[in-house]
C-alpha cells in the first residue's frame, strides 16, 4: 500500500494505491491525520489504484470525514471500481460520503 | 484458480474419544463463497467435525486443509494467521460476561490489530449495524436475549472481515420468527461480504432456508451430500428419515428388544 | 485388588495433575518471558484490573485478620512469658512470629479463600459456556490473556499484602502489650524492631511470593480444567480453594524447613 498526498489549486488530494485493509489502515490514518492537521478545506481521496478495501478501510474513512467535518472541510471520494463501490452500497456508507465517477467532476464539483 | 480450490477440504478424517469412534472417514469440499449446512442428529459427530474444521480438536487420522493448509499440521504459531480468517459462531453464543457488546466485538480488533481506538469504535458500530444491534454497545450480555446474545455473538464473529464463518446451531432454543431472523441474517451477510459459510444444524426449515449445499452425517459418516433439491429428493432411506423427521426408518432410537428383556432378567 | 486398583488409579490422575500444573506454570512464565519479544505481552490495563482485585480489594480482610492475629498472639505469649517476668519480650514474640510465618501465611490463606476461589469460578464458568474456547479461536492463548495477568497481579500483590499484615499485625500487638500490659511503648517498639531482622521480613517475602504462584496457578488450572456446567463450575471452586490451602501450608512447611537448616 501507498499513499500519495498532493495539492492541485485548492483541493487536496489523496491517492491510494493497493489495499486498504487491517494491515495498512493504521498507517493510513496517519497520512490523514496529517492532512486533518493542515486543516485542509477541500479534500479528495482517489480510488483509482485501491483494489480492496475492507472494514478497517471504511471505519478509517468514516472517521476522517467525522474530523474533516469537525473543521468545517469537505470530504469526497472518486473514481471506484464497482465492487469497492457496492460495498460502499453494502454498508450504507454511500449516503455519507460523496462519490464521484472521476476525479475532475470531483474537483469541479468543491467550487 | 481460487475458486477451483475448496477453501475447506476434509480428507478422511477419524477420530476416537476413548473407545467411542465419532467420525469414521469424513471425506468434504467446500467451496468458496457457498453456505454449506453440516445437518444430523443429535451424537452424529457434526459438533466434533466443526471443531477439527476451527482447529480446536486435530484430528486421529487424516487431515482437514483450511484455505489451503493442513491445519492438523501446525502449531499455534502458524495456526493464529488461519485463525485471524476464520469466526465463529457459539451455539451459546460464548459472549465474554465481563465485557460489555461493544467490548466483545472489539477485542480481537484491539488485540490483534494496531487500529486506532476511534475507529475501531466505528467499526464495532457497523458490525453490529449488520446484525441489526447498533446503540447496544454499552449493554452487558446478561442484560441480552438469549436471540439478540447470538446476533451479537454472529457480529464479533464477523469482526476481523473473515473468509470463513463458522455457525453451531445457530437457531436452536429460538422462537420462530427469531429463528427466521437468524435464517436471513445468514443468507444476507454471506452474500454481501461474500464470505463462505458453514452452518451446523438439525434444524430442517433452517436447512431448507439458507444452505446451498447440504451434507447428512450419520454415526461419523458422510451418508449424502448434495444440493437443497437433491437432498429434499433424496433416495437415500437414511436422509428421507431425517427430512421427513419420522420415528420409524433406519436410524433407530431404541435398542433391540431382546437385548432389553435380556438386560432385565440378568 | 479392587483397593490396589484404586489407590493405582489415585496416583495415576494425581501424578498426571501435577505434571498438567507445572506444565501450566512453565507456558505461564514463557508468555512472560518471551511475550514481550513477539509483542504478545498482555495489555497493562487487564494487569491492574486484576492487581485492583487481588491486591487492593483484598485490603480490608487482611488487615481484620493481621490486626486480631497481632492481638491474639500478643495476649497468647504474654501468658506465657508473664511466667518468666519477661512481658516485655511479648514485643520481639509478636513481630518476629508475624513476619516468619503468621503474616504470609494467614495472608496467603485470605487469599486463597477470596482471590483463589474468584478466579476458578470465573475462568471455570469461561470454560463452560465456551468463552475459553472462542478466545482460541479468535487466536488469544488462553493463558496469556488470561492466566499471566492473574499471575503477575499475585506475585506482585500477595507480598505487598503481606509486608501491610505484618505492620498492622505489629500494631494489634502494641496496644495489647502497652495499653493492656501496661509496658513502656518505646521500649516496645525497641524490642519489635531490635529481635526482627532483615531475614525475618525477607523470608517471609519469599514464602507469600510462593503462594501467589501456588494460588494463581492452582486457581487458573481449576478453572482451566473444569467440567459439567454450573455444578463443575462449583466443584473446580471447591477444589481450588482446598488445594491452595494444603499446598500452603505444605510448602510453608518445607520452606520453613529450608531456612531454618540452612541458618538464613
Amino acid at each position: 500500500m501507498q499513499i500519495k498526498v498532493e495539492d492541485k489549486n485548492t483541493v487536496t488530494i489523496c491517492y491510494v494505491t493497493g489495499d486498504i485493509d487491517i494491515n495498512t489502515a493504521p498507517d493510513i490514518k496517519k497520512t490523514f491525520d496529517r492532512v486533518i492537521q493542515g486543516k485542509k478545506p477541500k479534500v479528495l481521496v482517489n480510488f483509482q489504484s485501491v483494489n480492496y478495501v475492507d472494514s478497517s478501510g471504511l471505519a478509517t474513512l468514516v472517521e476522517f470525514l467525522k474530523n474533516i467535518r469537525a473543521y468545517g472541510g469537505k470530504l469526497k471520494l472518486c473514481t471506484m471500481s464497482p465492487k469497492i463501490k457496492s460495498l460502499f452500497e453494502i454498508t450504507k456508507l454511500d449516503r455519507l460520503f460523496e462519490i464521484a465517477p472521476a476525479e475532475g467532476d470531483a474537483v469541479t464539483s468543491f467550487a | 484458480m481460487e475458486k477451483q480450490e475448496p477453501v475447506i477440504r476434509v480428507i478422511d478424517l477419524k477420530k476416537k474419544f476413548g473407545d467411542r469412534q465419532i467420525l469414521s472417514g469424513i471425506n468434504l469440499d467446500i467451496h468458496k463463497g457457498e453456505i454449506f449446512v453440516i445437518m444430523g442428529g443429535s451424537g452424529c459427530g457434526k459438533s466434533t467435525l466443526l471443531r477439527h474444521l476451527i482447529g480446536a480438536l486435530t484430528p486421529d487420522e487424516g487431515s482437514v486443509y483450511l484455505l489451503g493448509q493442513d491445519i492438523s499440521k501446525l502449531n499455534e504459531d502458524q495456526m493464529d494467521p488461519i485463525r485471524k480468517k476464520i469466526g465463529m459462531s457459539y451455539q451459546g453464543s460464548a459472549l465474554f460476561d465481563s465485557m460489555t457488546v461493544g467490548e466483545n466485538v472489539s477485542l480481537p480488533l484491539r488485540e490483534h490489530t494496531k487500529l486506532d481506538p476511534n475507529v475501531i469504535s466505528i467499526m464495532v458500530k457497523m458490525k453490529l449495524e449488520l446484525v441489526g444491534l447498533r446503540g447496544f454497545e454499552n449493554l452487558m450480555p446478561s442484560q441480552l436475549s438469549g436471540g439478540m446474545k447470538k446476533r451479537v455473538g454472529i457480529s464479533r464473529a464477523f469482526a476481523m472481515d473473515p473468509e470463513i464463518v463458522f455457525y453451531d446451531e445457530p437457531t436452536a432454543g429460538l422462537d420462530p420468527i427469531v429463528t427466521a431472523v437468524m435464517d436471513k441474517l445468514i443468507v444476507d451477510l454471506s452474500k454481501a461480504l461474500s464470505v463462505t459459510s458453514v452452518v451446523v444444524t438439525h434444524d430442517m426449515n433452517s436447512v431448507f432456508r439458507i444452505a446451498d449445499r447440504i451434507a447428512m452425517l450419520y454415526e461419523g459418516r458422510v451418508v449424502e451430500v448434495g444440493t437443497r433439491d437433491e437432498i429434499r429428493n433424496s433416495k437415500n432411506p437414511y436422509v428421507q428419515q431425517f427430512v421427513s423427521g419420522s420415528p420409524d426408518g433406519p436410524i433407530k432410537f431404541f435398542q433391540q428388544k431382546d437385548d432389553y428383556l435380556e438386560t432385565l432378567t440378568a | 485388588m479392587n483397593f490396589v486398583e484404586a489407590i493405582g488409579g489415585v496416583v495415576t490422575t494425581t501424578y498426571r495433575h501435577i505434571v498438567d500444573v507445572f506444565g501450566l506454570l512453565w507456558d505461564t512464565v514463557a508468555w512472560i518471558i518471551i511475550g514481550p519479544f513477539k509483542r504478545k505481552f498482555p495489555k497493562r490495563e487487564g494487569i491492574s484490573e486484576q492487581m485492583v482485585f487481588a491486591g487492593i480489594q483484598s485490603f480490608v480482610i487482611v488487615f481484620f485478620v493481621a490486626f486480631f492475629t497481632g492481638i491474639v498472639i500478643a495476649m497468647q505469649s504474654a501468658y506465657q512469658l508473664n511466667k518468666f517476668g519477661a512481658t516485655i519480650y511479648v514485643a520481639a514474640m509478636v513481630s518476629v512470629s508475624i513476619a516468619r510465618e503468621l503474616g504470609p501465611v494467614l495472608t496467603a490463606l485470605v487469599v486463597a479463600g477470596r482471590v483463589g476461589a474468584a478466579i476458578t469460578a470465573e475462568i471455570g464458568s469461561m470454560k463452560v459456556s465456551e468463552q475459553i474456547e472462542a478466545l482460541e479461536t479468535m487466536a488469544l492463548n488462553p493463558v496469556r490473556f488470561l492466566v499471566v495477568p492473574r499471575f503477575l497481579a499475585l506475585i506482585v500483590m500477595l507480598p505487598c499484602l503481606t509486608i501491610l499484615s505484618d505492620i498492622i499485625g505489629v500494631i494489634g500487638g502494641f496496644l495489647v502489650g502497652v495499653y493492656n500490659m501496661g509496658l513502656n511503648p518505646y521500649r516496645y517498639i525497641d524490642f519489635s524492631f531490635n529481635f526482627m531482622t532483615w531475614k525475618d521480613v525477607s523470608t517471609g517475602l519469599i514464602k507469600s511470593f510462593t503462594f501467589g504462584v501456588i494460588i494463581s496457578i492452582i486457581g487458573c488450572y481449576m478453572g482451566l480444567t473444569t467440567k459439567g456446567g454450573a455444578e463443575g463450575v462449583g466443584r473446580a471452586t471447591t477444589t481450588s480453594v482446598v488445594t491452595s490451602f494444603v499446598l500452603i501450608i505444605l510448602f510453608d512447611c518445607i520452606l520453613t524447613g529450608i531456612f531454618y537448616f540452612s541458618n538464613i
